[in-house]
């Protein structure tokens, strides 16, 4: 791959966060490798604690990591260029809560040496993007969680960047605005904006990515597209109509068939042969074969596999 | 003046600080040079966005209001004859600027930084091409902006204040109401330049404190830096080389905030060295550039 289709890199990264008076710091982020390509959109994910923020806060530069490096566009954060091609929306958007939408994107856009026209101009167009036109008098401290999240995607939007970093950005939303936050995602990745986001959503980061980096306890303990992640299917479920529980224990005496319950007949991925001797024996037994499917193991399933049962209550 | 002392003269106090703003200038040049066009415009719109802040904030607009009523109130007070009702005014009107100018200067720049960090609207700012050094100076100048915006409606209202008195009092043959309108001016000024001081080093500390430890931290500032004299002294009457290097140090490290107390001149009408204030003011100015190039230097490296 191509040097200059590479957005974002990181080598070897570690953070640790020492106190005063603790003798052995926090490994935050442990010797993370990692990298985002030219229009991709990349989801970090993991449960709470396990050095996602942290990676983001250290790749924008509010904080420093303890050793390794990081480039965007090829070059340092603190390379003034770097940071007017990058947009980020911080987690539970933190904006001024006594200015209004108008005003705070007016003042973002100003960071970014617009001139007066060409801000108003944007105000506008963002304002129109995240939904929040009709709105854009009410005060910040006055929104709803889910019109500061859009008018905080808004402020990340300003200059038009090329990276956009999203650090949980259907955080405390619910379903209806996580649904407008997924849908704005999708259409910003559709004008070719590369994306990275951390996210705890599952289900949101299946529906957006196209690259997953799986982080637990400061490492990346898997990192792929989602089929790379779940790997071929390994099982078969027949879903049944009208099996008994006679029958249900006759097709469960078959070598090939992992469980029955509730109709739901389970066997691992074997030859076409032993699929349709299972299911001869479904028909034998009185039942009716209603679908056969190949389910790809999901995200979840995959963070499971990758990290262990123990933390998956945090992760939804 | 003791030997020691001696050659720490106020010229040369203001000489080493302006060598020092030069030398660490030169030394952080890769901090301040690059991208210089882009720095100004920066500055300016965070200093506008904190001062449009502090103005809807309901706790300024409360001071300001208090403050006025305070100004008002002494109106209602009589005195023996003019000219003590006149230095009375003048005084307490004074001694008002001055002290809500401090407790102002306090509150307003304590918060500047703490507050950004501990609501975390920071990310958003310093994620964009802004460079530390340039939040520091516009938050700072931010804060100037909203306390000399304070200051000139106090004085303003005790200008007022007094000329109404000069109408309304009658003056007598051995006793005149003198308003002494200039000096007040000069004085609440030179406030001012008091406030100023004060807020760059609340602005240094907040860099590496919490908001709390900050608002300590700056009243204790206030009060040693309103007893300079009294430190000089103990660093002239110090009898080891210990404790006179200690107190000279502490003495020029502490902000000159006496140099700018005019107040027991003006309201005495005692005749006014302008000339002691213009040093005063340009020697505040350099201590005011020392502090906010430490301040930059410090949260450039500050983890937010």
């Amino acid at each position: 791959m191509a040097s200059n289709d590479i957005i974002l890199q990181i080598d070897g990264l570690t953070k640790v966060y020492r106190s005063l008076f603790a003798p052995v710091g926090v490994k935050a982020v442990d010797e993370l490798n990692l990298s985002v390509r030219r229009g991709e959109t990349y989801s970090i994910v993991g449960p709470n604690g396990s050095g996602k923020t942290t990676t983001l806060k250290i790749i924008l530069g509010l904080i420093f990591p303890t050793s390794g490096a990081t480039t965007i566009f090829g070059k340092s954060i603190a390379d003034l260029g770097v940071r007017e091609r990058i947009g980020f929306l911080p987690e539970d958007a933190y904006l001024y809560d006594v200015f209004n939408g108008e005003e705070l994107l007016d003042f973002y856009a100003g960071l970014f040496g617009y001139p007066k026209q060409r801000r108003a101009e944007l105000v506008d167009e963002l304002l129109s993007l995240v939904g929040m036109q009709a709105n854009r008098r009410v005060r910040f401290r006055e929104c709803s969680k889910g019109m500061r999240q859009r008018l905080a995607l808004a402020q990340a939007l300003v200059n038009d960047p090329e990276l956009l970093i999203l650090d949980e950005p259907t955080s405390g939303l619910d379903p209806s605005g996580r649904h407008q936050m997924t849908r704005l995602i999708l259409e910003l990745k559709r004008r070719g904006k590369t994306i990275l986001l951390c996210s705890h959503f599952l289900a949101e980061v299946e529906e957006v990515c196209d690259r997953v980096g799986i982080m637990y306890r400061g490492r990346l303990v898997g990192e792929g597209t989602l089929t790379e992640l779940a790997g071929d299917p390994t099982e078969i479920v027949i879903t049944t109509d009208g099996l008994t529980a006679d029958g249900a224990k006759d097709v469960t005496a078959h070598s090939a068939v992992l469980s029955v319950d509730d109709g739901v007949v389970r066997m691992g991925h074997q030859s076409g042969e032993e699929l349709w001797a299972v299911l001869d024996r479904v028909r034998q037994a009185g039942g009716r074969v209603v679908e056969v499917t190949r389910p790809r193991p999901s995200l979840q399933d995959v963070f499971v596999r990758a990290i262990g049962q123990d933390t998956t209550e945090e992760i939804q | 003046m003791t030997p020691l002392l001696a050659f720490v003269t106020p010229k040369l106090a203001a000489l080493i600080g302006a060598a020092i703003v030069v030398v660490v200038l030169a030394m952080t040049a890769g901090l301040w040079v690059p991208g210089a066009e882009h720095t100004g415009g920066s500055i300016w719109r965070i200093a506008k966005i904190t001062v449009a802040e502090a103005r809807r904030r309901r706790v300024t607009q409360a001071v300001v209001v208090l403050v006025l009523l305070i100004l008002l109130s002494m109106t209602f007070f009589s005195y023996l004859n003019p000219r003590e009702q006149a230095r009375m005014l003048i005084s307490g009107g004074l001694s008002a600027i001055t002290v809500f100018g401090i407790l102002l200067a306090i509150f307003v720049a304590a918060f500047l930084i703490p507050q950004e960090l501990e609501s975390r609207t920071v990310y958003a700012i310093l994620s964009k091409p802004v460079r530390r050094f340039e939040f520091v100076l516009g938050k700072y100048l931010g804060a100037l902006i909203v306390l000399a915006a304070i200051l000139t409606v106090m004085t303003a209202v005790l200008v007022a204040v007094l000329l109404i008195e000069d109408w309304f009092v009658p003056d007598r043959a051995d006793s005149v109401f003198d308003p002494n309108i200039g000096n007040v001016v000069f004085a609440a000024v030179m406030s001012y330049f008091a406030v100023a001081l004060l807020a760059a080093y609340i602005v240094l500390i907040s860099t590496v404190s919490s908001t709390a430890m900050t608002v300590i931290t700056s009243f204790i500032i206030w009060v040693i830096g309103s007893l300079q004299s009294r430190i000089r002294d103990l660093a002239l009457e110090a009898t080891s080389v210990f404790q006179k290097l200690f107190f000279t140090v502490f003495y020029l490290v502490m902000p000159p905030l006496e140099n700018f107390d005019f107040r027991h001149e003006v309201s005495n009408f005692m005749p006014l060295s302008y000339y002691s204030g213009v040093y005063a003011a340009g020697k505040g100015i350099v201590y005011i550039l020392v502090v906010l190039l430490f301040a930059s230097i410090f949260f450039n490296d500050r983890q937010v």
